[in-house]
């Protein structure tokens, strides 16, 4: 009885504390978004720092599709990326510390997107995956950064497996190995897309929009372990 | 209600049974809180089938075979929208017609342009600039 009265008040307070750590309304976290009326995004090819060549596609492939949940209108992915490609910017990095108006003014958009892929690693037991990427978004009027997030993302793509002793195990390595493989990285890199963009303010389209601004903000640096579904 | 010794000894037992149940419930629920509270999620407002996966596989490869099943992705997300908005999401119409065109289906390429202006008027400023190039 005391055990589990202990577990009850463990598992409370771990609910209380598990979500509400910063503290910080999404409003005075991201004040931009709710003193101007943006709606257009950017997303502008992801700078890749890591050796995983693909990396910069699997998340610019799917970049979009969070954003356009959130309620804004995501510039079309593989018209612009063909546009940047036949500018020769492609290669992004060489535009994040400049005046954003070039692309903004083209595509009329009212926020860009920069994304840093940090790290991608990719544990050989177990099957998970580490990625740090960093999201800057810039506002297209003032060149002010409206949203910024670094987070460093271990993504559980273990596959469930019942049995038990060494030959469970063994099971388990297996069929985990087999999932990775069959599991496109597009997915894990969509999963940290979902995960940091949690607290991204609302756009237009969106029933939440300018109602989530004492919704709390998510941590500017975070790590976080996230689960491929 | 309680008539005699025996049935007030049931009733403990039943209470102490109660009790345990309620704590038990009051774990559970916690434990159920704390699981569903940082991953609650808003219903989606478009459907999007196998557009990532599909747009990465064109992008990387650029085969014949990964492009027809690029545009039965897009073709799926126009048709099929089981979303809050119900409306094909942004971008969708206008990749979908920049694709075309690319291939060569100009006439076709154009119309879908043209949707997505229709639906998303933000769009109008570049896109009608790419109608314009399309000789």
């Amino acid at each position: 009885m005391k055990k589990l009265n202990l577990i009850s008040i463990v598992l409370v307070v771990l609910f209380l504390s598990g979500c509400n750590t910063t503290k910080i309304s999404r409003k005075a976290a991201y004040p931009e978004f709710y003193s101007n009326n943006l709606s257009t995004i950017l997303v502008m090819p992801p700078i890749n720092k890591t050796n995983k060549v693909e990396a910069k596609e699997f998340f610019f492939t799917t970049l979009n599709q969070p954003l356009c949940e959130k309620g804004y209108y995501v510039i079309p992915p593989y018209l612009s990326m063909e546009i940047f490609k036949s500018e020769s910017a492609y290669d992004a990095d060489i535009f994040i510390d400049r005046p954003v108006d070039k692309f903004s003014n083209f595509f009329n958009a009212d926020l860009v997107l920069f994304t840093v892929i940090h790290k991608w690693e990719k544990s050989a037991i177990g099957g998970a995956i580490t990625v740090e990427v960093e999201y800057i978004v810039k506002s297209a009027k003032t060149n002010a950064v409206a949203y910024t997030r670094r987070g460093t993302m271990t993504l559980d793509t273990s596959a469930n497996t019942s049995g038990g002793g060494l030959a469970g195990a063994l099971i388990s390595m297996a069929v985990t190995a087999i999932k990775t493989a069959m599991t496109p990285h597009v997915k894990a890199a969509r999963a940290c897309n979902e995960f940091t963009f949690g607290d991204f303010p609302a756009g237009h389209y969106n029933p939440s929009f300018t109602n989530d601004s004492t919704l709390l903000s998510g941590k500017p640096v975070f790590k976080a372990r996230v689960r491929l579904n | 209600m309680i008539r005699n010794p025996h049935s007030i000894s049931v009733y403990l037992l039943l209470y102490k049974q109660y009790h345990m149940n309620f704590k038990t419930l009051i774990t559970a629920f916690a434990a159920l809180l704390l699981i569903t509270s940082c991953t609650t999620q808003a219903p989606k407002m478009y459907t999007w089938g196998d557009y990532s996966n599909a747009t990465y596989n064109f992008i990387k490869s650029h085969s014949d075979a990964d492009r027809d099943a690029l545009i039965k992705t897009y073709e799926n997300i126009i048709k099929k929208q089981k979303g809050t908005r119900k409306v094909v999401p942004p971008g969708i119409y206008a990749d979908y017609g920049y694709l075309l065109i690319q291939i060569g289906q100009d006439q076709k390429g154009k119309e879908m342009l043209e949707k997505e202006v229709a639906l998303y008027p933000e769009s109008k400023v570049f896109i009608e600039r790419i109608i314009n190039n399309v000789h």
